[in-house]
């Protein structure tokens, strides 16, 4: 049993787990010589605390990117989910209908992305990329220049609780990494969505029906965003229509970090989880050295495109003695 | 011609045309499919093949036409219908998914399940796993890499994986499109025997080929199309390859 739940692809992509892990301790470790502030349990617990809404965005974006697809408007919709969600908790909605609407509003975009996809086969980058835009639209008209704060303490408590001094968004995030192991191992679901980014003929003549599963996947992707959101905007307690932006970029990066690959077919739950914290954890020691935000953004598009050029030598699609031979 | 007693027919295609739009690839195709035999289908590219195939396995839909399948007609509008009428086909390609390993493939869209916490449906991995060597060992066949990605093994052991995944499913006719093309000779015999095997067990099977040799050291018939017609359909024993070829080529001999 504990075997099949991370050995059902092959034992190349556990090592990888444990490479990434590795990095992650070695990085801990310089940036901590190097800024004794940053090795503290209490910073630690922050870096895991703000990863903990990445790592679940990232586990919805293994199952899109292995099925062979991509959703660059997750940023988007998480702006829209929360600025809706929070207002109609503010004008006096039960908090528990407010979550929920959010839910729904994720699950409905989600599956909007997966329909034009699959049925009206629009490729996944130019759908999610309009949507991308559409949506960021649709937050600014909701909620253009407001900011909105003040939620109930009983919403509040899943991004700033503890439970035996751990942070409710880090027990959240590694039970939804938990689950996400499970379903993309351990279940039909799992297995059509690499069958689907493998080979979509191949899934389509063995009965798989792919429409169907390729929607379900944005729809789950959709359904990650809102708990993502929900952790986020209660942990920092307000959102604004701006909240997020580029976030796809990182969330996309943990996941190719982790060693899903960009040409779909496999994928790597825990890569994923690790890759989110790796991130998180350059961000942080950037802001502890005291890096501008701008400078920031411009690192992690530098390892966007040091990942994916990683995933393609991997993939062997490009040969990096060639690239050095020519150089 | 070949007109053997009904009951002895498996599968009866009657009239059978596909288009794409003004181009007609299947046009009023007529072909009877007996118990345990082997048919050749040969013919130029282009000629209807694959397209015939596609067809009797359900992976297209006819425009015209009628499949009666042990007497009954049947309605084949996707590849999971005629996996219930007992008719599986392997692709060109094979419609293997490269990144699964050889149990997920060859489970791949009907995999066992078993309950996790009593209730909640998950794979039995450890049962597609023994089932997968109990199968593969039943044809003779030996592999030692079955947790690997299926894109690790080669040519002729990806054949067998495909075709091992057709006769799991109980098949009663298995179509194969081109199944030694891109094989070594050692690989392609391998296949060889295992369609005789296959036939062995009463299973008829219509194949595909270029191959002459192969076709005439296997097939009990050979059904010749042209143009998406099927020009001929002869018997191997009082024929000859001159004769095939030359219906290939010219429609006659």
């Amino acid at each position: 049993m504990s075997k099949n739940v991370i050995g059902s692809q092959d034992r190349k992509w556990l090592f990888q787990g444990i490479g990434l892990a590795i990095v992650i301790i070695v990085l801990g470790i310089v940036f901590s010589i190097i800024n004794p502030r940053f090795g503290t349990l209490t910073n630690f617990l922050t870096i895991l605390t703000q990863a903990s809404y990445y790592i679940i965005l990232a586990v919805g974006m293994t199952f899109v990117i292995t099925s062979a697809g991509i959703d660059l408007s997750v940023g988007s919709l998480l702006a829209v989910i929360t600025v809706i969600g929070f207002e109609l908790i503010k004008t006096g909605t039960e908090p528990l209908l407010g979550v929920s609407i959010m839910f729904i509003l994720g699950a409905t975009f989600g599956c909007l992305n997966g329909i034009l996809i699959s049925k009206i086969k629009i490729p996944p980058f130019i759908t999610t990329l309009g949507m991308m835009v559409t949506l960021r639209g649709l937050a600014l008209i909701h909620s253009a220049g407001k900011m909105h704060y003040g939620l109930p303490e009983s919403l509040t408590w899943f991004g700033q609780g503890e439970i035996y001094n751990l942070p409710v968004p880090v027990i959240i995030s590694i039970m939804f990494v938990i689950f996400g192991v499970w379903l993309f191992n351990n279940t039909k679901f799992g297995i059509y969505v690499k069958a689907i980014g493998g080979n979509r003929e191949a899934a389509r003549l063995a009965g798989i029906p792919v429409n169907t599963i390729e929607i379900l996947v944005y729809t789950f992707m959709g359904i990650t965003v809102a708990l993502g959101g929900l952790i986020m905007i209660a942990r920092i307690d307000s959102t604004q229509a701006t909240i997020a932006t580029s976030m796809e970029i990182h969330v996309i990066a943990a996941v190719i970090i982790g060693g899903t690959s960009l040409f779909g077919g496999r994928g790597n739950i825990i890569g994923s989880f690790l890759g989110a914290i790796l991130l998180s954890m350059m961000t942080n020691a950037l802001v502890i050295a005291g890096v501008d935000y701008f400078w920031q953004l411009f690192i992690m598009g530098i390892i966007v495109i040091l990942a994916v050029t990683i995933n393609n030598i991997r993939e062997k699609k490009v040969s990096f003695s060639k690239i050095l031979l020519k150089a | 011609m070949n007109q053997a007693s009904t009951q002895s027919i498996l599968m009866k295609v009657t009239g059978l045309s596909k288009y794409y739009g003004g181009l007609t690839a299947v046009n009023n195709v007529n072909l009877n499919i007996h118990y345990g035999e082997i048919l050749a289908l040969v013919g130029d590219n282009g000629a209807g093949k694959s397209t015939l195939v596609k067809a009797l396995a359900g992976a297209l839909k006819p425009d015209n036409g009628q499949i009666e399948f042990e007497g009954k007609e049947v309605r084949l509008e996707n590849p999971r219908d005629a996996e219930k009428t007992g008719i599986g086909c392997l692709h060109q390609g094979l419609g293997l998914v490269d990144s699964l390993n050889v149990p997920e493939n060859v489970f791949l869209g009907r995999e066992l399940q078993k309950k996790f916490l009593g209730f909640v449906p998950q794979l039995d991995h450890s049962s597609m796993h023994e089932q997968t060597i109990k199968h593969l060992n039943q044809f003779g066949v030996n592999l030692p890499k079955i947790k690997e990605p299926v894109i690790n093994l080669s040519g002729g052991q990806r054949q067998t994986i495909a075709i091992s995944r057709l006769l799991l499913q109980k098949v009663k006719l298995v179509i194969l499109d081109e199944p030694m093309a891109a094989l070594g000779v050692e690989e392609g015999r391998h296949v060889l025997k295992l369609i005789e095997k296959m036939k062995s067990n009463n299973i008829s099977i219509i194949v595909i080929s270029h191959n002459l040799e192969h076709v005439f050291k296997l097939a009990d018939r050979i059904a010749i199309m042209k143009n998406g017609e099927m020009i001929n359909i002869l018997n191997t024993s009082t024929t000859n390859r001159e004769s095939v070829v030359k219906l290939i080529t010219f429609g006659q001999t």
